[in-house]
């Protein structure tokens, strides 16, 4: 091995690269599935409870080896006047619940009475995540038709869309009453952060299987028909949708060191691959084939957004130059990996860089997948601030992790355009224009960077020796910075080192690094601040998760070609 | 009812931001008062309370004149256990080489013991809080309460004094649900409604950047 640094927070934490990462195997879907299929968790449909017009529930039970979990379904006949994505929704296709344990009658009486209302009703400890989907109209009428015709549905209007439903919202970590995540974060299956809402959507993905199958049967029953039973292969391709919008773009401010953390396991695992010095024929095969269902994957890859439509041409275009580059280049000559990397950083797009970066630690369980046990978070410890630090050194710290905010102009309005704040419906976050909205009271501490360079300016006339608990006594408004300043020194990935509030500032940025996390693709914006993604899209359904369907399902196989 | 800890936090982060407190004072009472919740104190209700006194009124003159004086005290005679108990912890190495801080006239005392938490967490020794014949240590983990906890409500303690290293004769583990009572609750509410934006047809617009249709 040869000791290659982790790259520069200064390089990584830029908008533009956190919202050009791509899945990897560090992220959360790819984590649960691999764990399923290693611990041969056991999953069984208990109740299906649904009437010819798609209303009732259903419940799907997966066993660990020392627990149960369960998610709950209900299904809804929602009028089309009434199905939006927006948090705003008071009613959609169907929600769920993933429940701690087997439920009994009284809990589904329970549920039933508050998990089709989500924000609306209450639920308890029990509950481990809330969530909502809705049909993508298309796609399910057309599955629907084809099936109850006694036909599969045509396998390009699957890819054009993906999923059948997409969620709206998945809230976990005690939201509408759920348990802490505390409650659970002991629990080996738990201990990586998102485990219980990745189990939950994966659990989702089977429902709609049920549900659209059910809804095809019942269509060609009135018809006097049997209708045909889904192909596994078309039902394996199909995902679960995400659709999002800016309520997830402040998490990523929101919890520093689990930022951090994240962004830390990936890099690390990047620096032990470039860090190899040689790669065996093995990994050298896998990763040229996995290179080339990875193209694949982004062949499928549509968005109609100009800002993705160009980063799409770009990662196509970088694609293309690698093949060039693994055609011309012997991967078992010595430092492979690091090499493979530099070419890229110095020749391809964000988009391929990062994509590049992601695909190369594909062979490399065996020297990263442990990274997954560093990617959770304890906030008690770094909470606290630090009242005994200097002001100097309090000072040499802004001047390292903020130069880039300090010497930004923020009396340009430019600089300062937009405001985050929470608007009273349902508690919504948005993003405002701050010169032409009266939204600038309600502003929310979401730009880091300005409030570092106030401090910065605060700080100017305090003497060196002085100690920040004196200073803070004196200016609480700069508690709230001072405490992300004192966490971003100890871990350096904490802090995106961009401008969160400029007239140029595109949300979606933030969305897709943490779905990207979550191990989502297809990044679809629908504007700068809202986006729509597939998850579990080709991942093998629960009866056939197995230790060798688990790992590299993402990539899609390729069709056998004719010699 | 029974709350989660995560929303006892927000709720109390927003509602002492509302009751005009800065981000980063209304995040530490934000996370008093789920500490106090999480081993059974009325939190919530105390952190109404506090914010229901000291609405909007300027921070300084609730706070410490000086963290080197022998007995902290604030300039308009009651300290906020907030911002003296933030302090505290902010001090956490002071007190160790001190070995007490004493303050005059801090209001709800029980609101500052959360804080001396995050200061044993912080020196890996526990710390005590003495005040009207209680006393409760933590190494911020566990609690022990001894003596007359019937004080443990006042609005109001004379003289409080924090001790560290402190001894810790029994140890309480916290729980992880709450109990809130739904009058705190709707307080709270009203605090922390002022941070919320009135709903515009722009703002629900152009603000969550949406507007196309979903039936697709």
């Amino acid at each position: 091995m040869t000791d290659v640094p982790a790259r520069d927070p200064d390089l990584v934490m830029r908008l533009a690269r956190l919202g050009s990462i791509h899945q990897s195997r560090l992220s959360f879907m790819r984590i649960l599935t691999r764990r399923m299929a290693r611990d041969g968790w056991r999953f069984e449909q208990t109740a299906f409870e649904i009437d010819a017009s798609g209303e009732g529930h259903a419940v799907y039970t997966a066993h660990t080896p020392e627990r149960a979990y369960s998610l709950v379904a209900f299904a809804h006949d929602l009028p089309p006047e009434k199905r939006s994505d927006r948090v705003i929704a008071d009613a959609w296709d169907a929600t769920f619940t993933l429940f701690d344990g087997i439920p009994t009658p009284e809990d589904i009486a329970r549920l039933a009475q508050n998990i089709p209302l989500q924000e609306a009703g209450r639920v308890t400890g029990s509950e481990l995540s809330v969530s909502r989907a809705n049909r993508s109209v298309r796609l399910w009428e057309h599955v629907v038709t084809a099936l109850a015709a006694g036909q599969q549905p045509d396998a390009a209007q699957i890819d054009a869309v993906g999923y059948l439903m997409r969620t709206t919202a998945v809230y976990g970590s005690g939201k509408l009453g759920a348990a802490d995540r505390e409650m659970i974060a002991d629990r080996p299956e738990f201990r990586v952060p998102f485990q219980a809402e990745m189990l939950s959507v994966y659990l989702t993905r089977w429902f709609v299987t049920d549900l659209v199958q059910h809804m095809a049967d019942s269509r060609a029953a009135r018809l006097g028909k049997t209708a045909a039973t889904l192909a596994p292969e078309l039902a394996r391709s199909m995902g679960i949708g995400n659709s999002t919008g800016l309520g997830m773009a402040p998490f990523l401010l929101n919890h520093p060191v689990l930022f951090n953390n994240w962004i830390a396991a990936r890099e690390t695992a990047l620096s032990r691959v470039r860090g190899l010095d040689q790669a065996s024929p093995g990994d050298i095969a896998l990763f040229r084939d996995l290179f080339d269902r990875a193209a694949q994957l982004v062949n499928g890859w549509h968005s109609e957004h100009p800002v993705q439509v160009d980063k799409l041409q770009a990662l196509r275009d970088d694609i293309d130059q690698l093949r060039g580059y693994l055609e011309r280049t012997d991967l078992s000559a010595p430092g492979p990996w690091d090499t493979l990397y530099r070419w890229a950083e110095e020749t391809l797009s964000l988009e391929g860089q990062e994509w590049i970066a992601s695909l190369m630690l594909e062979p490399y369980g065996t020297l990263v997948d442990e990274l997954a046990g560093t990617m959770s978070a304890d906030n008690t410890a770094t909470f606290r601030i630090a009242g005994a630090m200097s002001i100097s050194d309090l000072r040499n710290l802004l001047d390292r992790v903020y130069r880039w905010a300090i010497d930004t102009d923020w009396s340009a309005p430019g600089n300062k355009a937009r405001a985050w704040y929470v608007s009273e419906e349902k508690l919504e976050p948005r993003l405002g224009e701050r010169f032409e909205e009266p939204i600038e009271e309600y502003e929310q501490p979401l730009a880091p960077g300005r409030d570092a360079a106030l401090l910065h300016a605060a700080l100017k006339h305090w003497p060196d020796e002085a100690q920040v608990a004196e200073f803070i006594l004196r200016h609480p408004e700069h508690r709230h910075v001072l405490r992300r300043v004192q966490i971003v020194g100890r871990a350096p990935y904490a802090e995106i080192r961009d401008n969160t509030i400029s007239d140029r500032v595109l949300p979606i940025d933030m969305l897709r690094c943490k779905l990207a996390f979550f191990g989502a693709t297809k990044f679809d914006p629908r504007s700068d601040r809202w986006v729509r993604i597939c998850m579990y899209g080709n991942a093998p359904l629960p009866s056939e998760l197995a230790p060798e369907t688990a790992d590299f399902w993402v990539y899609p196989t390729l069709p056998e070609v004719q010699a | 009812m029974s709350h989660s800890l995560n929303e006892i936090e927000a709720m109390s982060k927003r509602a002492a931001r509302g009751a005009g407190l800065s981000w980063g004072l209304a995040e530490e009472a934000a996370k008093g008062t789920r500490w106090l919740s999480a081993f059974g104190f009325p939190g919530t209700d105390l952190l109404a309370d506090l914010l229901e006194m000291n609405d909007r009124i300027p921070p300084i003159d609730v706070s410490p004149v000086s963290l080197r004086a022998p007995v902290w005290h604030a300039p308009a005679r009651r300290m906020s256990p907030l911002i003296a108990g933030a302090s505290l912890s902010d001090c956490a190495m002071r007190l160790m080489e001190r070995g007490t801080i004493a303050m005059e006239n801090i209001c709800f005392p029980l609101l500052a013991v959360p804080f001396m938490g995050g200061a044993a967490q912080r020196l890996g020794h526990p710390v005590a809080a003495e005040w009207a014949g209680a006393r409760l240590a933590t190494d911020g983990r566990q609690l022990c309460v001894q003596g007359d906890t019937t004080v443990l409500r006042a609005r109001m303690a004379d003289q409080m004094v924090f001790t560290a290293p402190a001894r810790m004769t029994g140890r309480r583990e916290p729980v992880l649900r709450a109990d809130v009572s739904a009058e705190s609750w709707q307080r709270l509410s009203t605090f922390a409604h002022r941070t919320f934006a009135p709903a515009t047809d722009d703002s629900r617009l152009r603000g969550a950047g949406a507007g196309l249709s979903d039936n697709d």
